[in-house]
Parts: C-alpha cells; sequence; structure tokens
C-alpha cells in the first residue's frame, strides 16, 4: 500500500477532496502531501476550505469516551497469567508435535532411502533340485492332472 | 515499515512479564475501549469487546512475529472484528450485510450541552464502515497507511469511506452537507 506523494502545488480540488476525507487538521492528512497542503492552506481558498471541514471537526471533538475504570483494568490483568500460561502451553505442545512429527518424517524417508539404495538380494544361481526339470517340477508331488493329459 | 514500538512489550508478556502486562493494559486499553465504544455506541459493550480483545492478545503474545502490520494495527483489527460480530448480532441487522447506505436525516435539536449524545447518535446512523474509516483516522489518529491496513482496503478506498462518512455527519450535524 504506497504512501502517495505530492510532486508540485497543491490544487485546489485535491486539497478540498482531502479536506473532506481527513477533515481540517493537516496532521492527519498523508504525510507525504502536507507540504504542498500547507502552501494552499495559506490562500484564501484553502483558509474556507479548511475552516468548513473544521465546523465539522469541532462537532466530532465534543464526542469523548471515559477513561477506563479500575475495575476494568484489574479485570484483564487478572486474565492474563491464566491466559499466557495457558498459550504458552499449548505452543510447547505443538512444538513436541511437530518435532515428533518431523523425526516420524525421517524415519520414514530413510527406510524410503535404504529400499532403493539396496533393493531384494537376488541369488546368481539357481539350484535345481532333483525332481526338477526345465518345465517344472516333475517329482512324485507333481500336479496328477498334467501327467493325464 | 519501521521498528514496532509494541514488539518489546508483547515479547515480555509472551516470557510472563507481569509489569510488562500492566504496562501493556496501561498503554492500549484506553484506545481499544473508545474504538469499540465509538463503534458500537454502547460502554458496556464498549467493554465487554476491550475483554476479549486482551484475551486475544494474552493468547497472541508468546507467539507474536511482526508480519506486515504493526501490533498496534492488529489489535485495531481485532477489536473491530469483534465489533463487528456484536453489530451483526444485534436484532435490527436481519441479513449478514451490513447497511452502507447512512440515514442522513438531520438530528433533532438538543439542549445545550447535550451535543456529545448528538455525535454519538450521528455516528451511529453512518454506514459501519464509513464510521470504522473515521474513528480510526479521526478519533484514533491511524495513518492512511495504518487505517487501510487495518481495514485491508486501498487508501483510495479508504479516503472515499471518509468522504462520504464525514458529508453524512455534515448533514446530520453542521446541516450544511450540501454546500
Amino acid at each position: 500500500m504506497a504512501e502517495k506523494t505530492s510532486g508540485g502545488p497543491m490544487d485546489a480540488e485535491r486539497f478540498a477532496a482531502l479536506a473532506d476525507a481527513y477533515g481540517g487538521a493537516l496532521h492527519r492528512w498523508p504525510p507525504g502531501e502536507q507540504a504542498a497542503a500547507m502552501l494552499f492552506a495559506d490562500t484564501n481558498e484553502g483558509r474556507a476550505i479548511l475552516a468548513r471541514a473544521g465546523r465539522l471537526d469541532a462537532m466530532l471533538d465534543r464526542h469523548r469516551v471515559d477513561a477506563p475504570s479500575p475495575a476494568l483494568h484489574r479485570t484483564i490483568v487478572v486474565r492474563a497469567a491464566a491466559e499466557v500460561r495457558q498459550s504458552r502451553r499449548r505452543r510447547f505442545w505443538w512444538l513436541g508435535f511437530g518435532l515428533a512429527g518431523v523425526g516420524l518424517a525421517g524415519a520414514v524417508a530413510g527406510l524410503a532411502l535404504v529400499a532403493v539404495v539396496s533393493p531384494d538380494m537376488q541369488p546368481d544361481h539357481y539350484v535345481m533340485d532333483a525332481n526338477a526339470t526345465s518345465f517344472g517340477d516333475a517329482g512324485p508331488d507333481a500336479d496328477p492332472y498334467e501327467e493325464n493329459l | 515499515m519501521g521498528a514496532d514500538p509494541d514488539e518489546e512489550l508483547v515479547r515480555r508478556i509472551g516470557a510472563g512479564d507481569t509489569a510488562a502486562v500492566q504496562a501493556m493494559v496501561a498503554r492500549k486499553l484506553p484506545r481499544i475501549l473508545a474504538l469499540a465504544a465509538r463503534m458500537l455506541g454502547d460502554p458496556a459493550e464498549a467493554e465487554d469487546v476491550a475483554q476479549e480483545t486482551f484475551v486475544r492478545i494474552w493468547r497472541r503474545a508468546s507467539g507474536w512475529r511482526q508480519g506486515h502490520a504493526r501490533f498496534d494495527t492488529w489489535i485495531h483489527r481485532v477489536a473491530l472484528n469483534l465489533c463487528y460480530d456484536r453489530l451483526r448480532r444485534r436484532r435490527e441487522w436481519t441479513t449478514d450485510e451490513l447497511p452502507e447506505v447512512a440515514d442522513e436525516a438531520p438530528l433533532p435539536d438538543v439542549m445545550p450541552g447535550d451535543e456529545e449524545r448528538r455525535v454519538n447518535q450521528a455516528l451511529q446512523r453512518i454506514a459501519p464502515r464509513q464510521r470504522e474509516a473515521i474513528v480510526l483516522v479521526y478519533y484514533q489518529e491511524l495513518s492512511n497507511i495504518e487505517a487501510a491496513g487495518a481495514m485491508q482496503v486501498s487508501v483510495d478506498a479508504l479516503e472515499s469511506l471518509l468522504a462520504r462518512g464525514r458529508r453524512s455527519l455534515q448533514a446530520m450535524l453542521v446541516g450544511d452537507g450540501d454546500d
């Protein structure tokens, strides 16, 4: 959100628009436009615009809010201790949960790495037993159905 | 954005420093209470909002990190959200949408010395977003960028809300809104 800055003298239209929005006190105006506004405020037109905005400001200034009561202040302070303690406990719990999660993820990643780097070892030769043929097992336990073909 | 003037205090609160808690309440409670009182027009509800805002501050303190917004802007946003929750719950709001059009009829004349009540009535009659803009910039004295940030609008949109709100107030309170 960029602050507008005035590159040159301010015209009446912009001055009036700012007074409409921010009122007659220049300290509430956008900082980047205050210098140019101060120059225009010295003109008759500028003074008239500020005077009109100032009338509403004077009304708004009449709205005051009572200072907070000591009882409200005390209530808020008393509640603070319990809330801060509870919040810290909650944060530590989540931190522990996060660390456990990181540990678990590490273990899973480690297992995956081991599986990739060292796949199941296959024997480099096959020992045929006495009943085995190139077409399968021809021993006594061979499938009888096959023999009847 | 420069250093956040509240950051150190928030850090101390997060560490359990009771003196920092006291300091934070002394520093922020009058501002939060004034904000809520002007948004809601009801001192009792404003006190409730102030208490709820501080509960959120205490809960957030131990994990607070400055992001895009200053702490003060953040608590304004929290308090405003709580105010809007209450405005929505009020019986007169029959839909979720809060009205954007102000009732600009001039307020009846009042006895001298009663102007404060008249201003309060006028503030409550303008659209809540316009009231929010005026409260943040005029009464809370937030800069235009801070106020726009708290309202999550552009500076141009903020200026439009301010101008429309002030025009309505001018019509109700000063009676020369059209000149």
